[in-house]
C-alpha cells in the first residue's frame, strides 16, 4: 500500500521553556490503524501529539517519518503527507464553510496555481465525507458545535494527507456527536487507509474506536497495544489512580473501564 | 457521489459572493474620485481647462496649469490610499487584531521620531530625505518591535505583539516631544509634516513612491494566501506548511515599507487602514486573497474623496487630508463597531 508510512519518535524529549514535560519516549506509530493517546489530565498526551505534529521543537530526540527527520522536511511538503488538528483552532468571524475547508488546500497550492479542478474535488469529497456538504454556504456562527467540529475535520480531509494527528477531537460535544465523529474518523480510515492518531479523554471511546492504545503517564510512555492487552484493572489504576472494573463491552467487546468510586460500589461490602 | 454544488453558480467558493458587484462599483467610484479631484477646489475648472490641462501641454492658461499640478496631486492620493489600505490589511493579518493598523507596531511613531531628529539636528527639509529617514525609523521600530515580541514562548505572537507595539510606540512619542519642545523650528516644520497632506504630491514624490509601492503591494499579493492559513491560528497555519514567525516578518516588512513610505511622503495619515479594510471585510468576507486587493482600491478611493473634501471644505484654504479623514473614519468606524459588525480575524 503507498500510504503506508513509518512514523517513528525515537528518545524523544519535549516541553515548555525549560519545563520538561515528555522523557524518553520511543515509539511507532500503526500504519493504516486508529491510535489512541490516553492519560491523565496534564499528563503530557497533548504534548506528545504536537510534538510529533512538529507543532513544538523537542528539545532532543527525533520524530522521523519514512527514515526523515520531520524538522528537515520542507513544511509543504510534510503538510501533504502530515495533516493536524489542533484543539483550539480561530474561527476568523464571518467565514463561510466553504471557504474555511478551502483553506486545507493550502498545501498543494502555489502561488500562481489558483484553484484547480483537484483542489475543488478534494474540497468536495472532504465534505462528503463529513457530511457537511449542505452547509456549504452557511457562516460557521451558524453551525452547531457537533456541526461545527466536522467541519473542521473536513479542513484537514481536504489537505488529502496519508496521516491524519487530532487533538481531542470530541472534547466538548454531547455523546451523540463524539460517537458520529468517531464513526466519521472510522470511515476514512477503513475506506482511505488513512492513519489516524488522536488524543482522546474518554477511555471507553479510545478501546472502542482506537486499534492501538498508548497510555501516558508524567511524560512517559507506560503502555501500548491494542486496547485488550493495554486496558486493564491495574494499568488505569495506575495512570489515572482510579480504581475500577474493566468487563467487556456488551456492544463492541471491547474493554469497558466502570470506576469504582467511594460511594455507590457494592462490591467493598461484600 | 459528487453532489458539491460548487460548479454551479450558488457556491463558488472561489469568488465571494459579493466580488464581482463589488468590484465594479469600487472602478466607478475610482473613475468618479479621479474626475472629481480634478475638478474641484479651491478654485473649480471647466471642462474645456480640463481637456486643455490633460491633452494638450502646450497650451498655457491658469486652469490649465491648475489640471496639471491636480493631476500629479490625485496619482499621488491614490498611490497613499493604496498604500495604507493594504498597509492595515497586512498589519490586521499579522496581528491577528481587527483593530491594528500601521500604528500599532510603532511604525507611525518611528518614522515621526526620525523625521523630527532630521529637522532638529540634520537640517533637513525636503520630502526625499525625509522618506529615508522615516523608512529608516519605521523599519528600526518595526524590527525593534519584532524582537520583543518574539521573545519567550511561541515567538511573535499577536498579543505580544501588540504589547511591544503600544509600549514603543509610547516611548518613542515622549522621544519627539522631547526633541521638539526645546526647538521652535523643529516644531513648526514637524507640525507641517506631522499632520498628512498630498498637497505636495509632485511627480518627484511620486516616483520617489513608485518602488515602494510596488515591492510592498508585490510582498501583500505573494503573502495573502498563507495570511489566510494564518487567520486559523498558528497552529493550523503550522500544519498547513506555514512558518508563521517567518510569515509575520515578511508580511509586516511590506506593511512597513508601504506606510513608512507614504507616510514619509505625505505625513501621517490615519484611519484609511481600518476604513478601507474594515468596509471591504464586511462585505466580501475575511478572504484576504481579496480583502487585500479591493482595500488598495477602496484606500485610494477614500483618501482621494477625502482630499477633494479637504480641499471644498478649506475653501478658499484647503484642510489637509489627515484632518478629514480623521473627522469621516472616526464617525464611520464607531458606527461599524456599535453595529458589531466589524469583522474580528
Amino acid at each position: 500500500m503507498e500510504k503506508t508510512h513509518l512514523f517513528r519518535a525515537d528518545q524523544l524529549a519535549s516541553g515548555y521553556d525549560d519545563k520538561i514535560i515528555l522523557k524518553n519516549i520511543n515509539l511507532e506509530i500503526p500504519s493504516n490503524k486508529i491510535s489512541v493517546i490516553i492519560g491523565s489530565n496534564g499528563c503530557g498526551k497533548s504534548t506528545l501529539l504536537k510534538t510529533l505534529a512538529k507543532l513544538i521543537k523537542p528539545s532532543s530526540g527525533d520524530v522521523t517519518l519514512d527514515g526523515k527527520a520531520i524538522s528537515k522536511i520542507p513544511p509543504k511538503k510534510l503538510a501533504q503527507i502530515l495533516g493536524v488538528l489542533p484543539q483550539s483552532p480561530i474561527v476568523p468571524e464571518g467565514i463561510t464553510v466553504s471557504d474555511l475547508i478551502g483553506r486545507g488546500r493550502f498545501p498543494h497550492q502555489s502561488l500562481f496555481s489558483g484553484w484547480s479542478k483537484k483542489d475543488y474535488e478534494a474540497v468536495a469529497e472532504a465534505m462528503e465525507i463529513m457530511n457537511v456538504t449542505e452547509f456549504a454556504d452557511l457562516d460557521i456562527d451558524e453551525l452547531s458545535g457537533g456541526q461545527r467540529q466536522r467541519v473542521w475535520i473536513a479542513m484537514a480531509l481536504a489537505q488529502q494527507t496519508d496521516i491524519l494527528f487530532l487533538d481531542e477531537p470530541t472534547t466538548f460535544l454531547d455523546i451523540t456527536y463524539q460517537v458520529e465523529i468517531l464513526d466519521l474518523l472510522t470511515d476514512l480510515n477503513r475506506k482511505h487507509g488513512t492513519t489516524i492518531v488522536m488524543v482522546l479523554h474518554d477511555i471507553n471511546l479510545s478501546a472502542r474506536y482506537g486499534d492501538y492504545i498508548f497510555a501516558i503517564k508524567n511524560g512517559r510512555l507506560v503502555s501500548e497495544g491494542a486496547p485488550q492487552e493495554v486496558i486493564t484493572d491495574s494499568l488505569i489504576h495506575e495512570i489515572f489512580g482510579m480504581k475500577c472494573v474493566v468487563i467487556d463491552d456488551p456492544v463492541s467487546h471491547t474493554p469497558l473501564v466502570v470506576p469504582s468510586g467511594r460511594y455507590h460500589s457494592h462490591n467493598n461490602a461484600d | 457521489m459528487n453532489r458539491f454544488p460548487v460548479f454551479g453558480k450558488k457556491s463558488d467558493f472561489h469568488l465571494p459572493k459579493n466580488f464581482k458587484t463589488t468590484l465594479v462599483l469600487l472602478i466607478l467610484l475610482l473613475i468618479v474620485s479621479i474626475i472629481v479631484s480634478l475638478l474641484f477646489g479651491a478654485r473649480a475648472i471647466n471642462m474645456q481647462e480640463l481637456i486643455d490641462g490633460l491633452f494638450y501641454p502646450g497650451r498655457d492658461s491658469h486652469g490649465a496649469n491648475i489640471v496639471r499640478k491636480r493631476v500629479s496631486r490625485t496619482i499621488f492620493a491614490l498611490f497613499c490610499g493604496a498604500a495604507l489600505g493594504v498597509a492595515g490589511a497586512l498589519m490586521q493579518a499579522v496581528t491577528r487584531n481587527p483593530l491594528a493598523d500601521p500604528s500599532i507596531l510603532g511604525v507611525n511613531t518611528g518614522a515621526s521620531l526620525f523625521v523630527v531628529f532630521g529637522i532638529a539636528f540634520l537640517n533637513i527639509t525636503s520630502a526625499d530625505q525625509y522618506i529615508w529617514l522615516a523608512l529608516f525609523g519605521a523599519g528600526i521600530t518595526a524590527i525593534f518591535v519584532f524582537g520583543i515580541g518574539s521573545l519567550g514562548r511561541g515567538g511573535a505572537t499577536p498579543i505580544k505583539l501588540v504589547l511591544a507595539g503600544a509600549a514603543t510606540s509610547a516611548a518613542l512619542s515622549s522621544l519627539v516631544t522631547a526633541i521638539m519642545i526645546p526647538s521652535t523650528y523643529a516644531m513648526d516644520q514637524f507640525r507641517f509634516w506631522q499632520i498628512g497632506s498630498v498637497g505636495s504630491g509632485t511627480w518627484d514624490s511620486i516616483i520617489t513612491f513608485i518602488p515602494f509601492l510596488a515591492i510592498g503591494l508585490l510582498i501583500a499579493f505573494i503573502t495573502a494566501p498563507a495570511l489566510n492559513a494564518l487567520a486559523l491560528g498558528d497552529e493550523v497555519a503550522s500544519s498547513l506548511g506555514v512558518h508563521p514567525s517567518f510569515l509575520r516578518f515578511c508580511a509586516a516588512f511590506g506593511g512597513v515599507l508601504l506606510c513608512g513610505a507614504a507616510t514619509a511622503l505625505a505625513g501621517p495619515i490615519g484611519f484609511i487602514g481600518l476604513l478601507a479594510t474594515h468596509l471591504m471585510r464586511l462585505i466580501l468576507g475575511p478572504d484576504l486573497r481579496f480583502v487585500i486587493p479591493m482595500s488598495a482600491l477602496a484606500g485610494a478611493i477614500i483618501l482621494t474623496i477625502s482630499d477633494v473634501v479637504g480641499r471644498l471644505v478649506g475653501s478658499p484654504g484647503e484642510l489637509e487630508v489627515g484632518v478629514v479623514t480623521a473627522f469621516i473614519g472616526a464617525p464611520i468606524l464607531i458606527f461599524l463597531a456599535k453595529k458589531s459588525k466589524v469583522r474580528s480575524l
